[in-house]
């Protein structure tokens, strides 16, 4: 089905347009926010190809990609919170 | 370091290999018995840090009805709060009226607490900020894009909606 | 069949497109926040849903389409406390919204 293929265009699209907020946000948790929702819309685009290609080896990659998201997400989230802290 | 108890090992052992078995969908002997023994060594290692009550409670069928139950409710509110920010969104972004809002919750396990404060989080419109117990009640702190009700026990009403009682009735 | 998968990711796919419209739009970082929410719930939803079905019924593989319900599983589960922390870690380091707000204890209680 070419549908599945022009649906993951579009979504790597808006994963795209994310990459405008990540370079131009004003504060850091901006930034991490349109990467975490960037990681999500990209796992959805791999789902998406694999799908229409008939390749597994790009789930396998999906997966590893919404584990992987998360934890640079709370990464950022925790040194922020006590980066405040630590400067004082 | 919390002492490793058997219920605890055993639960988490069961997770992961439910895990295994979903990713890989192979039923030959060896992937099976690689699957235990990986997912013995993450259970050894993890199950002090997220198990500190008796996960086996879920298991029985009024619970797992209620749990079925609890999905769908959850799933009309995700409809509902999705529309109404998509809304928002396509509208131009300016009609947002944001607010910090405490609200006051009246459940008694941690599981439920985590399980409400995840709820409310996945729920467009809301984000848990943090959990506060004061006077041995607790309190989420509740960041809300459209505050239209400064009084706490109303605007907890409109966060909470169905789930809280939804998901008292999985832990009570 | 077909027609119902293309119905499920296209929903899908409006809800992604208000979510990074709100992304780029929104005024403050905590509205942000919320709008990428959208993309999480809905917008994966929808794709996990519809791509389910086509691995099931059009594929016929079984365990392809379990891996992609897994992934939905996951990214529904996850996500809200990577949200959890970033919506925390952002007001204890100082991010405030634009104009005031119309009600903020947490300010009131952790912040004097």
């Amino acid at each position: 089905m070419i549908e599945l293929l022009i649906f993951a265009a579009v979504y790597a699209f808006l994963a795209v347009l994310n990459l405008y907020r990540l370079a131009k946000g004003p504060t850091a948790a901006d930034r991490m926010v349109a990467g975490d929702s960037m990681d999500i819309l990209v796992c959805c685009a791999m789902v998406l190809y694999s799908l229409y290609s008939g390749r597994g080896i790009y789930l396998d990659i999906a997966v590893i990609c919404a584990m992987l998201g998360i934890v640079d997400t709370m990464l950022v989230g925790r040194y922020l919170e006590k980066r405040r802290w630590l400067e004082k | 370091m919390p002492k490793t108890k058997l219920p605890a090992v055993l639960s988490t052992f069961c997770l992961c290999f439910g895990f295994w078995v979903l990713l890989t969908w192979k039923f030959t002997a060896q992937e099976l018995i690689a699957g235990a023994a990986v997912s013995l060594a993450a259970a050894l290692f993890a199950s002090p840090f997220f198990i500190h009550e008796n996960a086996f409670w879920l298991f029985n069928p009024a619970r797992l009805g209620a749990l079925f139950a609890y999905v769908f409710v959850f799933l009309g509110e995700l409809v509902k709060a999705n529309l109404d920010v998509a809304r928002r969104c396509f509208a131009g972004c300016k009609d947002v009226n944001p607010g910090i809002v405490k609200v006051p919750v009246d459940l008694k396990s941690d599981y439920a607490e985590a399980m409400l404060a995840n709820s409310i989080t996945l729920t467009p419109g809301t984000i848990t900020m943090d959990i506060a117990e004061q006077d041995g009640k607790t309190y989420y702190y509740v960041h809300w894009i459209d505050v239209s009700e400064t009084d706490r026990e109303k605007a907890g009403e409109i966060i909470k909606g169905r789930l809280e009682n939804a998901v008292r009735r999985i832990w009570p | 069949m077909r027609i119902v998968i293309d119905i499920l990711v296209a929903a899908g796919l409006v809800f992604a497109l208000a979510g990074t419209k709100g992304i780029l739009k929104m005024p403050d970082a905590f509205c942000r926040m919320q709008a990428s929410t959208c993309i999480t719930t809905l917008g994966t939803l929808g794709v996990i849903l519809g791509g389910a079905l086509y691995a099931f019924f059009v594929m016929g593989s079984v365990g392809t389409g379990v891996k992609v319900l897994v992934i939905g599983l996951l990214i529904i589960t996850i996500n809200p406390v990577g949200a959890h922390a970033i919506a925390k870690g952002a007001y204890k380091y100082g991010v405030r919204p634009d104009k005031d707000m119309e009600i903020d204890d947490y300010g009131r209680d952790f912040n004097e």
